[in-house]
């Protein structure tokens, strides 16, 4: 199967590519591509469709292969009076979540590393078992504890509930027990005090779990449509996953399909913002790497 | 002089004092909480109701008018996700509701039993609404122990959508030119094969793929018409009947003879209408303005012979009845001031009187004067659905969790026309599943 370009390519110094590579590893990059395209298809489609205006969709959906086309719906995201503050509360929310997780997860995740004290073991097991709660399991004690606080349509109300990050803790345990213990004790024998062990020596080698942590946290609160649609009711303090779903007509996926899917658009395109300046962060937290 | 003077200077105090004090002209703050939508880049600051359109439009634009006509009160609104329930229950829980709140007729029970609704017959007297001014359906939507507790603003119901070109060809024209529809089971099944043979199409347009209300109000309509009680007591349902049965195999039989579309969904079920791809759609009222505007666009599929929109046939013996609910304006129970109760009565009537403009929605109005006016009738179609009015019926006022019933009821009516489970099992299943859930409220 090889052709001459592929037997010539690497003696000649051929840059990668095409050529040179075998059938097999065609085969793979054949498949892909083919998988990118599966999975950018239903993207491209809801873009295409937040195009068109919503009578021409109703109609039918063909009208998504030719023009005209229009960033009316998008206008009318905008035209609505408060997507803004539902984008700046949304900021608030996913970025003071995630900065608390990562605070309150690096401190337990090094004290359960590298501190001995009573019940240690009993309680990161009882850490590690609050993965297997799901939310709705809590929800109704949790919104009760948080009307008696007075704590719904705040901003600690929709933050408070989601720094009890088991993952994190347990992310950041395993990646500090996977620093060498000669770190700590060259610095304890340099008389650094324990908070100094953790803040200059420690802290700096966990920059790859702190990103990985802080990236899934700041995805799931910015996602997060549960909790802020039954504690944040007032409008102005809709996070924008509520406060996009409030402006859908009762019949949206008929008669406002461009406008729903441009709501979608709109929606995810901060997070891929992030995913673009995250990148490499994204790929390893996602590929597991990160946890050694 | 200087008892003029004094009291001259008195009098000015008292009114740059009184002027002080009234810091508004405060307006008495109201807060309203609906779904039906966002629509401020078209509407958000219109107070020409009649050049609204849509749901979303119109209720945007009604509030805008309330708010302009009455300084003295400002009407809050916050907009949710369509039901908005969990939100309502939550904000309930939280001792936070709204001061006024759209629910359907179908959900107040859910609320009204726990005493988180106000009845509003004082309140609605006061302003000079009485109870005999709604429509039956209405009323009777909105009445839970004999009192009312949210104010009607419309019905809707499922309809008979028809395209009239393939009727034609199909046969099923009388010589007046009106729609022939079935008067019995029989009838229905052999119309829907004459249909097929004639034109090649399905008789029937249902969206059948991820849906469950579709289902369960066809199910309520027949058996509605079959004079079954299936929920003489509001707490435990009986379903596993015989007349439940004939509706299934009715159901089953149109699946299974291919006189229905299949896999479509309620976005591809309006498609496939609108491109003249079965003769009758499943669908509601809300529906019957785009449908309209469709048929009179040259070269579309309904403009070829036309658009007819009926009640759903009677296929049975019992009396003339299909299911229908519809939405209307709670209060919450809170505490508040006369001014503020006052001024949500103010409010209430404020959208009774504008009923006629909410009806241009597709809607059926909740006002009896509305659906006899001159106006009403006027808008296409509404002379052939008026029927509505009177035979829209609900399930009994006192049946909670009635969406929670819906799915339950969608999802074993699917699986037994489908042949994913025979029918009385399905049948059995629903009852159990139903009974259970009302047991545990």
């Amino acid at each position: 199967m090889s052709s001459p370009a592929v037997s010539s390519g690497p003696a000649s110094g051929a840059p990668s590519g095409m050529v040179g590579r075998s059938t097999g590893d065609r085969i793979i990059l054949g498949l892909t591509i083919a998988a990118a395209i599966a999975m950018m298809a239903p993207l491209v489609w809801v873009v295409a469709l937040s195009l068109k205006d919503n009578k021409e969709l109703m109609v039918s959906m063909n009208a998504v292969f030719h023009a005209p086309y229009t960033l009316q719906n998008y206008l009318n995201i905008l035209a609505t009076s408060s997507v803004f503050r539902w984008i700046l509360n949304s900021l608030i929310v996913a970025g003071g979540l995630t900065l608390g997780t990562l605070v309150l997860s690096s401190l337990a995740g090094y004290g359960f590393a590298r501190l001995n004290f009573p019940f240690r073991n009993v309680l990161f097991v009882i850490v590690l078992m609050g993965l297997a709660v799901p939310e709705q399991a809590v929800l109704i004690a949790r919104h009760q504890l948080f009307s008696w606080m007075k704590l719904h349509n705040t901003y600690p109300g929709l933050i408070l509930p989601n720094l009890s990050a088991p993952f994190g803790v347990f992310l950041m345990t395993q990646y500090f027990r996977a620093i060498p213990k000669e770190l700590d004790e060259a610095a304890l024998l340099d008389n650094a005090s324990r908070f100094k062990i953790f803040w200059k020596v420690l802290l700096p080698l966990t920059l790859p779990a702190q990103a990985t942590l802080g990236i899934f946290t700041f995805l799931g609160a910015w996602n997060d449509y549960l909790w802020p649609l039954i504690s944040g009711t007032k409008k102005e303090m809709y996070t924008l996953t509520v406060g996009i779903a409030s402006t859908q007509t009762n019949f949206a996926q008929s008669e406002g399909l461009g406008f729903l899917m441009s709501q979608a658009v709109f929606a995810g395109a901060p997070i891929l913002i992030l995913y673009l300046f995250f990148q490499k962060y994204i790929v390893t937290a996602v590929s597991g790497a990160a946890v050694r | 002089m200087i008892h003029m003077l004094r009291k001259t200077m008195l009098a000015a105090a008292s009114i740059a004092a009184l002027a002080a004090a009234h810091p508004a002209m405060a307006a008495t703050e109201l807060t309203f909480q609906r779904f039906f939508g966002a629509c401020d880049a078209d509407f958000g600051s219109n107070t020409d109701i009649a050049k609204a359109v849509g749901e979303c439009g119109i209720i945007t634009s009604m509030v805008n008018k309330f708010n302009a006509d009455n300084p003295d009160i400002h009407v809050a609104v916050t907009t949710v996700e369509w039901p908005g329930y969990d939100q309502l229950t939550a904000q309930f829980a939280a001792g936070d509701p709204p001061d006024i709140v759209t629910i359907h007729h179908s959900a107040l029970s859910d609320y009204q039993s726990k005493g988180l609704l106000v009845p509003l017959d004082d309140v609605l007297a006061a302003n000079g609404i009485k109870p005999a001014d709604f429509t039956d359906a209405s009323r009777n939507g909105v009445t839970k122990d004999g009192k009312i507790y949210g104010l009607p603003i419309d019905n809707w119901t499922m309809l008979f959508h028809i395209n009239m070109d393939l009727f034609k060809q199909a046969g099923l024209v009388d010589a007046s030119g009106k729609p022939i529809l079935p008067k019995s089971v029989d009838e229905l099944l052999a119309q829907a094969k004459q249909f097929k043979e004639k034109t090649g199409k399905p008789y029937l347009i249902q969206n059948l793929a991820n849906e469950t209300a579709l289902y369960t109000r066809n199910l309520y309509t027949y058996l509605f018409q079959q004079n079954s009680e299936f929920f003489a007591d509001p707490t435990k349902v009986k379903i596993n009947t015989p007349e439940a049965k004939k509706v299934v195999e009715m159901y089953k039989a149109i699946f299974d003879q291919g006189d229905t579309t299949k896999d479509l969904d309620y976005a591809a079920s309006i498609n496939a209408f609108l491109a003249g791809e079965g003769g009758v759609h499943l669908n509601g009222t809300w529906m019957i303005g785009d449908y309209t505007a469709s048929a009179e666009k040259p070269g579309t599929a309904l403009n070829k012979g036309g658009y007819a929109v009926y009640p759903y046939p009677q296929l049975f013996a019992g009396k003339h009845a299909q299911y229908a609910d519809g939405h209307s304006l709670a209060v919450s129970q809170k505490d508040r001031s006369d001014e503020q109760t006052a001024a949500i009565g103010k409010f209430l009537k404020f959208m009774a009187d504008h009923d006629f403009d909410w009806s241009r929605t597709g809607h059926l109005p909740a006002m009896k004067a509305v659906i006899e006016s001159a106006e009403f009738k006027a808008l296409p179609h509404r002379d052939t659905v008026a029927p509505i009015a009177e035979l829209g019926t609900s399930l009994p006022s006192a049946v909670q969790r009635q969406f929670a019933i819906q799915d339950i009821i969608g999802q074993e009516m699917s699986a037994a026309i489908t042949g994913q489970k025979e029918v009385d099992a399905s049948l059995a299943d629903m009852e159990s599943r139903i009974n259970e859930l009302l047991a545990n409220l």
